[in-house]
């Protein structure tokens, strides 16, 4: 389903256009803990339990057995300069029932993070001691420029 | 003393007159024993006093002597009532068969055949058998197509369940009248029972040992001292609410199934289930905990023999559920329905979810739609499922069976397949005697006053009979409850950007409404007119809460 006006047709438009539906669904890791066959999402606040039932059954092929909703009021928040307080969208949350044999572990997307910065810190560490040598070699002739030397 | 009568005149008398000093009289003993007497060594970390505090609680309430006070005292700490875990018994979401078992700590044994248990009633109930078959054979004809009626159903529920649980009530009164009526000269607790229809059946305990609440956890996070604390465990009222459709009980209770000892045989260890109970899918409620079995306190017949169950709801239930799931809902159903009769039932002997029962009591259950009969004998050996307690071997045992079928169909106006088996095992159910037991059945009652009639003081009697049949009706309070507006949540609380107002809101002086105990209201005002002659200077009437 689309909220897209479909245009007046003009000469020269293309005869048939196709919208691509407003639904959408994220997994989102659980704040509280869940029972291991319970995936939580994040959709579209116009998709109703039918609508997430069936997204999830047609396109992916899950087997779907209960879906309970919310709908979590948005952060408040200061804005950034102007000073007065404004609010985020609301978020409807989608609590998805595999059924009880399956199992759904949230994945850890960030297990790399951790090296990643190791290796970041390591190389300005060794950029700054390159710069340190740099100044030690010509403590003595501050004066002369940088490209002027061996 | 002279002082007493003039001191409220003169106030400053009190102090002008000087008196002798007083000294206590020391009696002549020696301050050394043969043995050195040591106070006992106590554990002085927050959580050791915290438990210490707890413990005393516990006592307090265990030595009140009446039924309605100890109630009372299980909500004192919460004005506003308890924010409560509601189990209802015709509500029975997916995959919840581990959690109504942790909660309420029974062991279930599923069975095709009543347990031995029941063996010495065999030969007399197939002989009740062949005597009733004919009976129940007509009786359910005519419920099922004889009678043209009409259920009046309400519109707060599906229609469908509602119908099937109307007329598995009319089936199972004639079936409870055929089998009474046969029994009522043949065993003698029989004709001795009562009979209830559609009583109100209600349970409150503690349960331990479950996740802590989020919200809870970040109250605790404000605060750095608790770093150690903010995952410790709190404690969770549970609400049950039931409505069987007829119960049956007696004077006596039913005889153990399983010997008391039972209770701690590690192969009924109930496994620990610690997701919050709204991840499966419950919700919760405020309101004040009742524990009533379908009667007042002080009736005679306060032990429960069967009770029977609707099992509508399970056509209100998802069909991708599944008939494995359907199954395991009515088992829930069932250790919930039984569990929570007899906790309310033990709570009229005296003993709360803060004390546990001193020996285990029994009772039958049944859910049926009038054809589909599941047939579940409970025994309840520990009641004590608080925080303090998570550890505890004891647990309660649940025998069940699948649902049976007592006929296959009505045709050409005749019933099918009678299965006499099922027939028997309910007939069994009757046979199964209550007896005296031979130990103490309420060792946490007064000796003289057990319920509030039993209290001689008017007023007292009075005053606790009211509040408490009061507190029990959960009617909603004449003012509405404390809130915290949205528009305060986000310009008071999250952005302070009316600082310049007076504070005067409750969360503004750093007080929380929920915390109101039971007794901080005013009592009520006793007029100049209505107070005793000559001169009283008793403004407000006296309050009966338990001191705990």
């Amino acid at each position: 389903m689309s909220t897209r006006w479909y245009p007046i047709y003009q000469k020269g438009n293309p005869q048939l256009r196709v919208f691509l539906p407003n639904f959408w669904m994220k997994i989102v890791q659980p704040q509280a803990k869940q029972l291991p066959n319970v995936v939580q999402f994040h959709c579209s606040m116009e998709m109703t339990k039918f609508d997430i039932k069936n997204y999830l059954e047609k396109i992916y092929h899950i087997p779907v057995v209960d879906v309970r909703t919310k709908i979590a009021i948005g952060k408040f928040r200061r804005d950034v300069g102007k000073g007065y307080v404004i609010k985020d969208d609301d978020v409807k949350t989608a609590y998805v029932v595999l059924p009880k044999d399956m199992k759904f572990e949230y994945p850890d997307i960030f297990a790399n993070k951790k090296d990643d910065a190791e290796e970041e810190q390591k190389a300005l560490g060794d950029a700054k001691k390159n710069f340190q040598d740099y100044l030690d070699r010509n403590k003595h002739r501050t004066d002369v420029p940088s490209w002027f030397t061996i | 003393m002279y002082l007493n009568r003039v001191h409220r005149t003169f106030p400053k008398l009190k102090k002008l007159v000087t008196r002798p000093q007083s000294q206590a009289v020391l009696p002549e003993q020696n301050e050394y024993t043969d043995t050195p007497e040591y106070p006992p060594i106590l554990d002085m970390s927050l959580q050791g006093k915290k438990l210490r505090e707890r413990q005393e609680l516990h006592k307090k309430i265990q030595a009140i002597n009446t039924v309605e006070e100890k109630q009372i005292a299980l909500n004192m700490p919460r004005y506003y009532g308890w924010k409560c875990i509601l189990f209802n018994e015709d509500k029975v979401p997916y995959n919840a068969m581990p959690l109504v078992q942790y909660y309420t700590r029974s062991h279930f044994i599923p069975v095709d055949k009543l347990p031995e248990y029941y063996k010495e009633t065999s030969e007399a109930a197939d002989a009740v058998v062949q005597e009733i078959k004919g009976l129940i054979e007509e009786a359910i004809l005519i419920e099922n197509g004889g009678v043209d009626r009409k259920f009046i159903t309400s519109t707060k529920k599906k229609e469908q369940p509602q119908l099937e649980d109307a007329l598995a009530k009319c089936i199972v009164k004639q079936i409870n009248r055929i089998i009474s009526n046969n029994l009522a000269d043949k065993v003698e607790h029989v004709l001795s029972s009562q009979v209830d229809y559609d009583p109100r059946h209600e349970a409150f305990w503690f349960i331990g040992g479950v996740d802590t609440p989020i919200n809870v956890v970040r109250w605790r996070q404000q605060y750095g001292k608790l770093k150690d604390r903010w995952y410790e465990s709190i404690d969770r009222p549970i609400q049950y609410l039931g409505s069987p459709l007829l119960t049956v009980r007696n004077r006596l209770p039913l005889k153990p199934i399983l010997p008391f000892e039972e209770a701690v045989n590690p192969e009924f260890k109930v496994p620990k289930f610690t997701a919050e109970p709204q991840a499966c899918g419950y919700s919760t409620e405020h309101r004040h905990g009742t524990n009533i079995p379908g009667f007042w306190p002080g009736d005679f017949d306060e032990f429960g023999l069967v009770s029977y169950h609707g099992r509508g709801h399970i056509l209100g239930r998802r069909e991708s559920f599944g008939p494995e799931d359907h199954i395991e809902a009515l088992h829930c159903q069932a250790m919930k329905a039984s569990f929570g009769w007899l906790l309310a039932q033990a709570n009229y002997q005296g003993f709360t979810t803060f004390n546990d029962v001193t020996y285990p009591l029994v009772t039958q259950t049944v859910i049926t739609n009038g054809q589909l009969w599941s047939l579940y004998a409970y025994q309840l050996n520990t009641i004590e499922l608080h925080r303090d307690k998570v550890d505890s071997p004891k647990s309660n045992i649940c025998f069940g069976t699948k649902p049976l079928k007592l006929y296959d169909s009505i045709e050409n106006g005749k019933v099918q397949g009678l299965n006499e088996d099922v027939l028997k095992m309910i007939v069994q159910f009757y046979l199964n005697a209550p007896e005296e037991r031979d130990h103490e059945m309420k060792p946490y009652l007064g000796e003289e006053e057990q319920v509030v009639a039993d209290i001689e003081d008017d007023n007292k009697r009075c005053w606790l009979e009211n509040r408490y049949k009061h507190l029990v009706s959960n009617r909603p309070k004449h003012y509405l409850l404390p809130e915290v507006y949205l528009w305060e949540r986000v310009f008071k609380i999250q952005f302070n950007s009316r600082f310049f107002e007076a504070k005067r809101r409750p969360f503004e002086l750093g007080i929380n409404p929920y915390t109101r105990r039971l007794d901080q209201h005013l009592p009520p005002y006793i007029p100049k007119v209505l107070r005793p002659y000559p001169k009283s200077r008793k403004k407000f009437e006296t309050t009966y809460y338990p001191k705990v």
